[in-house]
């Protein structure tokens, strides 16, 4: 296939590599049938842009396609939209091969940029509204961190209505046909990369969207998976719609939804998640629902995670660890956006009670707010302890309402 | 004491001359994220409503992480390289998409 170079459109190629063979992408994600790295090679009047490049082991197949096209003495930009080593596995030879060639990466991409070559390579930095020039080529540039790394970015191609997007619009979904409409059907892999890469940076990729709408796209050129050439609105609003969706309806009427996830050796832990849950069910706005680990898949974990303005988790502590499922609720927030959400913990425990400590701790890596200190009580709740329960439910509500925590440090 | 005030988080934390910001996020449980620490990558970008004068002056690393944002940075800081410097008055910050 090396010998066909395929045409994105009258300036633009397609030079990036196949991978048939991948069945596991970046630990967390599953393909069926491998995947594509994504790169292109636009031509201007004045010169050409190698817009990205593919993961080390390609390296091949990407210059053969390269040289297919161009000499490397008419590169002009070499422009990485992600530093990821993916798409920047053909970096350093490239520029060995190409050494007039600008390298154009975003602002967040210079302390990545250092540690992926190890040496210093002169770069410039593209943020939003930065232009460079092909001659008849024109090429701008717009800032989309977060999707999925905090150096990402965008750009488009004015002549030709081309957005280069980055990882956003992404498929792992191997299919030299490279078109939409030509492809089979990827429909399923599209959703479950939203759903693994861009998922958890929601709020990011409506803005990203946003910068998208100053520009009329008849094409959109991923790093990942088929070209989208045959409605590439029809992708944008896919995205646009899971990344506003809420399934919680009452968000709607200004309520705020406080889930309570529990496990309990011998119901302590139980009615201590029974009291928080009606300390926290009394404060006005708030919807507050307990869900007891030991029965709750983990599609629905996501789900509830994902719509809860406020998440307790309660664990016993058993050989001076919190649970098994209620490390696997918090490992699945790698899927969700934590920003903004309240966290809190809490337990009873016989010997040792670690537990909510350790469970505390590890909601502040995953960011979540955690004003309220962990809750743990020894054995059999007291009435005296059960109100003590009761009150961190109001106070874990309050917060997750809007009040303001006054503290010292 | 100097008041910080927390946008995103909705918290109010009185602290002493010196305190740097990184230590606030981290005593507060704030949801301010943080990447290399050090004033290279920007992650921790914060804009402060007011009080700027209260905390001690943009470096020139900072400054030249900071441009390359792009745009207006004046009220902009990387809380990585944010110290306390007054003895009163109040800080307000916001981080995130809300910068």
């Amino acid at each position: 296939m090396l010998g066909a170079v395929t045409a994105i459109s009258e300036s633009v190629h397609f030079i990036g590599a196949f991978d048939p063979q991948i069945r596991t992408f970046d630990i967390i994600m599953k393909t069926a049938n491998g995947s594509s790295y994504n790169s292109y090679l636009v031509r201007g009047s004045e010169g050409v842009a190698v817009m990205d490049t593919v993961k080390k082991e390609f390296s091949g197949a990407f210059f053969k396609r390269l040289e297919l096209l161009c000499d490397y003495d008419e590169i002009k930009y070499i422009v990485l939209h992600h530093l990821e080593p993916d798409h920047s596995g053909a970096l350093i030879e490239l520029m060995a091969r190409a050494p007039q060639a600008k390298l154009i990466i975003s602002g967040r991409a210079v302390m990545m940029l250092k540690g992926l070559v190890k040496t210093d390579i002169p770069f410039e930095v593209a943020n939003t509204g930065k232009v460079i020039s092909l001659g008849d080529k024109t090429i701008e540039f717009l800032s989309t961190p977060f999707l999925h790394w905090p150096d990402t970015m965008s750009s488009y191609l004015h002549e030709e209505k081309i957005l280069f997007s980055g990882d956003v619009f992404g498929s792992h979904y191997y299919d030299e046909r490279l078109f939409d409409d030509e492809v089979g059907d990827f429909s399923y892999a599209f959703k479950y990369y939203y759903d693994h890469i861009m998922r958890p940076f929601k709020q990011y990729v409506l803005q990203a969207l946003e910068l998208y709408k100053r520009f009329d796209i008849s094409l959109i050129a991923p790093l990942h998976g088929p070209v989208l050439r045959s409605e590439p609105q029809f992708y944008i609003d896919k995205y646009a719609e899971w990344s506003s969706e809420e399934k919680f309806r009452k968000h709607q009427f200004g309520k705020k939804m406080l889930s309570v996830f529990y496990m309990s050796s011998y119901d302590n832990t139980q009615k201590m998640a029974e009291k928080i849950m009606e300390g926290a069910d009394s404060v006005e706005g708030i919807v507050a629902s307990m869900y007891d680990l030991a029965s709750l898949e983990e599609r629905n974990m996501i789900d509830l995670l994902e719509e809860s303005d406020g998440i307790i988790v309660g664990s016993p502590t058993i050989n001076g660890d919190a649970v098994k499922p209620a490390w696997d609720l918090l490992a699945c927030m790698a899927y969700l956006e934590s920003v903004g959400k309240v966290g809190a913990s809490f337990g009873s425990y016989g010997w040792t009670g670690e537990a909510p400590e350790m469970l505390h701790d590890r909601m502040r890596w995953l960011k979540f707010r955690l004003p309220v200190a962990p809750l743990k009580i020894k054995l059999i709740p007291t009435e005296a302890e059960l109100e003590s329960c009761f009150t961190f439910g109001v106070e874990v509500a309050e917060i997750t309402m809007g009040k303001i925590v006054e503290m010292e440090i | 004491m100097v008041t910080i005030f927390l946008q995103n988080d909705n918290i109010r934390v009185k602290v002493p001359v010196d305190t740097t910001l990184r230590d606030v996020a981290l005593r507060t449980g704030a949801s301010m994220e943080f990447g290399c620490r050090v004033g290279d990558c920007t992650t921790c970008v914060a804009h402060v409503r007011s009080g700027m004068e209260l905390l001690n002056t943009k470096t020139d690393k900072e400054l030249r992480a900071l441009e390359m944002l792009g745009g207006d940075v004046s009220q902009l800081r990387l809380m990585c390289q944010c110290r306390v410097l007054c003895e009163e008055g109040e800080v307000v910050i916001s981080y995130g998409l809300q910068c």
